[in-house]
């Protein structure tokens, strides 16, 4: 099972930064999407799956095959974080498109940054 | 002495106010805080005279070894004097100089703020606490230099000083670490000559501290600064560009001469550097017009000869070095505030333009004319008796000492010919051609002065009071070994009296012939040709290239570049990584049976995620994506993870609305992958690389045995010590809740950011398209009611049992966002804001405040921040973990809808 699992992370890796590779800011952010699900499952599987059984204790005790809570409990945190950049980076796809017409990455940078100052001007 | 630094640096922080409250009048009560220190520091004396020494000490870094410990000794005492005498009489001073000036209480926080630091320099035990004196030093002069900010000249003279000093401040860090090491100690006191100057590191301590005292006490080649922080207000200049902070170099040389003195190469460094400082300063100083510059060009070679005299390390040279720097920060100090007050009443400091101020301002004149007479080393003044220390203590250095005595004939020569300038020329002869009608100043502006000028003659003509009190104990301290200490303004013809001689008559004969000396001194174009200015912008704009040249090639503004070179290096280093860990033996792990849920939960989130990346239509790319994180969550429920898969699913399906919502407004995807076919393949190999190493590491890493029973311990720990059966709630909302705490912020964070960006904006061009949000069906409106409800039911139910059974707050959350985003597509957002009552964000504020509130309890019961307290009611466990799961619920909820409603009301 970690084999299959670790090959689906590194796919989904894979997927992922190809997009992030993309000139266009909408696969940029889809990019972001897949990425982050491909390291929650990393970090899930870093915690081991021979114990299928969910982390439930009751007064009787630990259940006998009882999965790594931990790793469970962090990407449970991750995945919300990981919701809120996605939201936060279609906010700034959202404000591109609107400011320049543009969802290109590369051309995007041309058109928001301004020139850099001139220091001599300054000093003399 | 900590009363004393503490006053100061309190009345730093009241000097904005008071400025702003009493105007110029601030300056008396301001003046009673260095006055404290002043009479404090008097009171010391007759300790520190009879050989001993004050010591108090706090403890700061007690890890690292750092205390904030003073001690006085003659130096320290000596400097003291100084900075807070001359100190007080500068606040004074400073307000009727500036007092028209509107950022007047700034500029008093400024210098009260030096003064606080340049007292703690001089006290300061502690290596460590010395240098960060020596650097706040550095940072109040740079913004008085620039107090004029609003001058290009100011700005470019504070950057300057500010980089050479604080360039030098580098390497005395370095220095003064090292120094520590070699010696074993970090107090001053307690290094000693034999532990360091016998070290190997000795030569590299030597050169990093001296680099320091250097730059800031303006030795060549770094004296350049000195003359361009003139652009300082002028009792900036008298105070800290000639008779406190200029003097710290001088000061550290002074205080290391006993434990690192000793080798030949400081004496001669010192010596040469001193004396070349010296010559250059004097001849520079004749070539000025500018009254302040001149006074500033005499300060290096000041400051040159005072290095120069610690270098010699001979019983007279030493003593001069202590009278020398007495006598240079009274008689200098008082000439400059003497130069700002002509300048304040005739509006001009240009030799030409002066002459025959003496009528106008008596008082002012009568200051100059003694502090001038000191600066020429005419007797019975204290400058006399330095000068014939000076030269006693050259000859006895022997060969060197005669060579650098007749530079030294030359540089007084000079100094006389600027004090006769200074004072002749400007208050004496001939009226000059005035911009305004002269007045004489006010009392605090030639109070300063005239104390200082007088106090130079009292010293010189008392001079046995001077050496019983102040002059021995400081010589001692700067000795490396007792020295016997006699001061006396004749002691028979001596080969010194002879120098002096000489000198007195250069000097008249250079000031009589001045303008010839000035027409030959032209002649020699080339060389001052050479400005040490000119080389400095040409460095600095070196610089500034290199700088850029370096900037552009990591901040090339393409996105792409910047993601493609992070995934190669870290695919790099991954991969590195397991080919270093499997050949130290690390093995594939033994596989575990398969799942076939987990294995279609796999295989539906790689084909998911290759639809979305091959697919161009809006709606097919969302499905996809939606497929992807779907599979991904049937994966995590199959691998036993129900929380993490339920999260997973709620978040899939708000990441399917959000993105269907911002898609809709944008045209179908056109461009994919590069246009080039040559950089298609170098994206596909880094692609393909980083998600091998990934899978890689992960193998690697779990064919090893899982080290550690964290997971054990949690699970046997949840429910006796959390109250909780389910034990990933019970770690996220007890055992863990402080990383908790910030992930929620994180989601807070981005929920304002997000929605801040989404912000209703007026340039932007206008939506062409108007949608409708709300659905026309009737029927499904009324069924979307009751829907929303059952879903606000649900997410509370999910929170109440979380500590138990799959849910908890960040689930709650996350179900309850869905009635909103029901309520809002169904009737509007204006509806839904209107259902909700109180806006969101400051939902999320409030499920913050929660969070963090139920960890006051455990800091109330003197436990760890949001160690849980528990209530057994009826037997039914309530604690603090659920309220923080309600702020968690609150938190997640309030921030997504925030920004669910501000991106819904840019749809409309």
């Amino acid at each position: 099972m970690e084999i299959v699992a670790a090959v689906t992370a590194g796919l989904l890796a894979s997927i992922g930064v190809w997009l992030l590779l993309d000139r266009n800011l909408v696969r940029v952010v889809l990019g972001i999407v897949l990425l982050g699900n491909s390291i929650n499952m990393a970090v899930l599987t870093a915690g081991r799956l021979d114990n299928r059984a969910a982390a439930f204790v009751s007064a009787n005790g630990v259940p006998e095959f009882a999965g790594n809570p931990l790793p469970q409990a962090l990407v449970l945190t991750a995945i919300v974080i990981g919701f809120s950049l996605f939201v936060f980076a279609l906010a700034v796809l959202r404000r591109t498109w609107e400011r320049h017409r543009s969802t290109a990455t590369d051309r995007v940078t041309e058109v928001a940054e301004a020139p850099a100052p001139n220091l001599d001007e300054k000093t003399s | 002495m900590l009363n004393a630094l503490g006053l100061i640096g309190l009345t730093t922080l009241l000097a904005p106010w008071l400025g702003r409250v009493l105007d110029a009048r601030a300056g008396w009560l301001l003046a009673l805080a260095p006055l404290y220190g002043f009479v404090w520091l008097l009171g010391q004396m007759p300790v520190i005279a009879g050989g001993g020494a004050v010591v108090e000490s706090i403890a700061w870094i007690p890890a690292l070894d750092v205390a904030l410990s003073f001690r006085l000794d003659g130096l320290s005492l000596l400097f003291g004097l100084l900075v807070t005498g001359i100190g007080t009489l500068i606040v004074l001073y400073a307000g009727s100089y500036l007092s028209d000036h509107h950022h007047l209480g700034r500029f008093y926080a400024f210098l009260l703020g030096f003064m606080a630091a340049m007292l703690g320099l001089v006290l300061a035990d502690d290596l460590i606490a010395m240098f960060v004196f020596w650097e706040l030093t550095s940072i109040s002069s740079y913004l008085l230099i620039s107090f004029q900010h609003e001058r290009a000249a100011s700005r470019r003279a504070a950057l300057q000083a500010l980089l050479i000093t604080g360039g030098g401040g580098l390497a005395l860090l370095a220095g003064l670490i090292l120094l520590g090491m070699a010696g074993d100690a970090w107090q001053f006191s307690a290094l000693s000559a034999a532990a360091i100057e016998g070290h190997a590191l000795y030569p590299a301590i030597m050169i990093l501290v001296l680099l320091g005292c250097f730059t800031k006490s303006a030795q060549l080649p770094f004296h350049l600064w000195l003359p361009n922080a003139m652009e300082a207000p002028t009792p900036v200049s008298a105070y800290l560009h000639s008779a406190t902070m200029v003097k710290a170099g001088v000061y550290l040389m002074a205080r290391l001469n006993p434990v690192m003195g000793g080798e030949d190469g400081w004496g001669s460094i010192l010596v040469v550097v001193g004396a070349a400082t010296a010559l250059v300063g004097a001849v520079l100083a004749l070539r000025q017009t500018d009254l302040k510059r001149i006074l500033a060009y005499t300060t290096v070679t000041v400051l040159g000869q005072l290095t120069m005299l610690i270098g010699t390390n001979t019983t007279y040279g030493l003593q001069a070095f202590v009278i020398y720097l007495l006598a240079h920060s009274l008689y200098k100090g008082a000439l400059f505030m003497a130069v700002g007050a002509v300048d304040h009443a005739t509006g001009t400091r240009e030799l030409v333009r002066l002459g025959g101020l003496i009528r106008f301002m008596p008082l002012t004149g009568a200051a100059v004319a003694l502090a001038a007479f000191s600066n020429a080393g005419l007797p019975p003044f204290f400058g006399f008796i330095a000068k014939e220390f000076k030269y006693a203590g050259l000859i006895e250095l022997g060969p060197l000492g005669w060579a650098t005595t007749g530079v030294m004939i030359v540089t007084n020569a000079l100094l006389l010919t600027a004090a006769g300038l200074v004072f002749i020329r400007t208050f004496l002869g001939r009226q000059g051609a005035y911009p305004r009608t002269p007045h004489e100043v006010s009392l605090p502006m030639w109070l300063g002065p005239m104390l200082l000028a007088i106090g130079g003659f009292l010293l010189g003509a008392f001079n046995n009071v001077a050496e019983v009190w102040l002059v021995d104990s400081a010589v001692q301290a700067v000795a490396r070994g007792a020295i016997p200490v006699n001061l006396y303004l004749w002691g028979g013809i001596t080969p010194a009296v002879v120098a002096s001689m000489i000198t007195v008559s250069l000097g008249a004969f250079v000031y009589l012939k001045r303008q010839a000396v000035r027409h030959w001194l032209a002649r020699w174009r080339r060389v001052w040709q050479v400005s040490g200015d000119l080389l400095w912008d040409r460095l600095l704009k070196r610089i500034f290239i290199i700088a850029g040249q370096v900037a552009d090639r990591f901040q090339h503004g393409s996105l792409r570049q910047h993601v493609a070179l992070l995934a190669v290096v870290g695919a790099v280093f991954a991969l590195l990584g397991t080919v270093l860990a499997s050949s130290h033996g690390a093995r594939l792990p033994t596989a575990s049976p398969l799942s076939w849920a987990a294995v279609a939960g796999c295989a539906l989130a790689v084909l998911g995620a290759a639809g979305a990346a091959m697919m161009r239509e809006r709606i097919a790319l969302v499905t996809s994506l939606g497929a992807s994180g779907l599979g991904v969550g049937l994966f995590f429920l199959a691998v036993g993870a129900p929380d993490v898969a339920i999260t997973q699913i709620m978040v899939e399906t708000l990441t399917v609305i959000f993105l269907a919502m911002v898609l809709n407004g944008l045209p179908v995807v056109q461009v994919t992958g590069a246009r080039n076919s040559r950089r298609r393949r170098v994206h596909l190999a880094v692609s393909i690389g980083f998600g091998l190493a990934l899978t890689l590491t992960i193998l690697i890493a779990i064919g090893q045995p899982l080290p550690g029973d964290l997971a054990a311990w949690y699970l046997a720990n949840s429910l006796p010590g959390g109250h909780g059966a389910n034990v990933v709630n019970v770690i996220l909302v007890d055992f863990r809740a402080f990383d908790t705490l910030g992930e929620i912020l994180v989601v807070a964070l981005a929920g304002l950011a997000a929605a801040l960006l989404l912000h209703r904006d007026d340039n932007a061009p206008a939506q062409g398209k108007l949608a409708h949000a709300e659905f026309g069906s009737v029927l499904l409106r009324q069924g979307l009611r009751p829907l929303a409800g059952l879903l606000l039911l649900i997410s509370l139910v999910l929170l109440w049992r979380g500590h138990n059974l799959p849910g908890g707050g960040f689930i709650g959350g996350l179900v309850a966002v869905c009635a909103a985003v029901l309520i809002a597509l169904g009737y509007g957002v204006a509806q839904a804001r209107r259902m909700l009552r109180v806006p969101p964000s400051v939902v999320a504020g409030v499920g913050l405040a929660l969070a963090a509130g139920a960890g006051l309890f455990g800091l109330a019961d003197a436990r760890p921040f949001l160690g849980s307290a528990w209530l057994f009611p009826g037997g039914l466990p309530l604690g603090t973990p659920l309220m923080f799961d309600v702020g968690v619920f609150l938190t997640v909820f309030g921030a997504v809808s925030h920004m669910l409603f501000r991106l819904m009301e840019k749809e409309v």
